[in-house]
């Protein structure tokens, strides 16, 4: 599995690409997501970055993230 | 614009610009979710289906109301709604409430209308999380639309069978918690 350092990640941040976030020590693709079109993500939140502690604050718990294919590690 | 009404809530320490975006696209949100919905509920037809009906015209009827609610409190902030109803439509805050593929599928529908439900409910509780004590306004509104969600996600998830929602039948018109908004 690939492992990405926080500058390789910053690159997948939606805009003109693949849409990928980190948690938990691991990096997702949600690019097939409608809620993080554009690799925004309700209007607060961008792609290509750790979003650990936003997620231990959304209104959802990380369970929605096995949606997602896992497609590497964060360094 | 309510000039110092949209002061008041920037020197609260919220970021105006953000919150009228999220006003923006929940609000694209109810309205399209209005508009799926009615295509919804013109297919729930049947035992099953008709049985069902009842809320789902109740949940359409509100989250056009929230649409209603929420565009004064978006021109109020400096914000406007999108010239093109494309635009608007493509920046919902949640996915299209599409009919499934097999239309008589009624537990398939009831799972589009509980999933667009849980969508709503989690982009209330998020607007709440930004301007509670801070933006007083938006927060009323925000957690009167979050009251109806919520019910409305009940009475989908009771239909699924996953639990008791606890409520009883809507006495009186739509929208208790929004009209106050409205009149």
């Amino acid at each position: 599995m690939k492992t990405f350092s926080k500058a390789e990640l910053k690159q997948y941040n939606g805009c003109n690409g693949p849409t990928y976030i980190a948690y938990a020590g691991k990096v997702y693709d949600v690019s097939s997501s409608f809620l993080w079109k554009k690799g925004i993500h309700q209007c607060s939140h961008e792609a290509g970055q750790d979003l650990t502690p936003d997620l231990d604050q959304a209104p959802h718990g990380p369970d929605l993230m096995d949606k997602f294919p896992v497609i590497g590690v964060l360094e | 614009m309510a000039r110092v009404a949209r002061e008041v809530v920037e020197k609260a320490g919220v970021n105006v610009d953000q919150l009228v975006q999220l006003l923006v696209t929940n609000a694209a949100a109810e309205l399209t979710t209005y508009y799926y919905y009615t295509i919804l509920r013109a297919n729930l037809i049947g035992l099953d289906g008709e049985t069902v009906k009842e809320i789902a015209e109740i949940a359409r009827l509100e989250d056009r109301n929230h649409f209603e609610a929420l565009v004064p409190r978006i021109y109020e902030l400096g914000g406007r709604l999108p010239d093109n109803m494309n635009e608007f439509h493509d920046c919902s805050a949640c996915p299209p409430a599409r009919l499934p593929q097999d239309p008589r599928d009624t537990k398939a529908i009831l799972q589009v209308l509980v999933d667009a439900e849980r969508c709503a409910v989690r982009g209330y509780t998020h607007i709440c999380n930004l301007t509670a004590g801070k933006d007083h306004r938006t927060y009323d509104l925000s957690q009167a639309i979050l009251n109806e969600e919520v019910e409305h996600e009940s009475w989908f998830s009771e239909f699924l069978g996953e639990g008791p929602s606890g409520h009883f039948m809507r006495r009186g018109d739509t929208s208790p918690f929004v009209s106050k908004f409205l009149k």
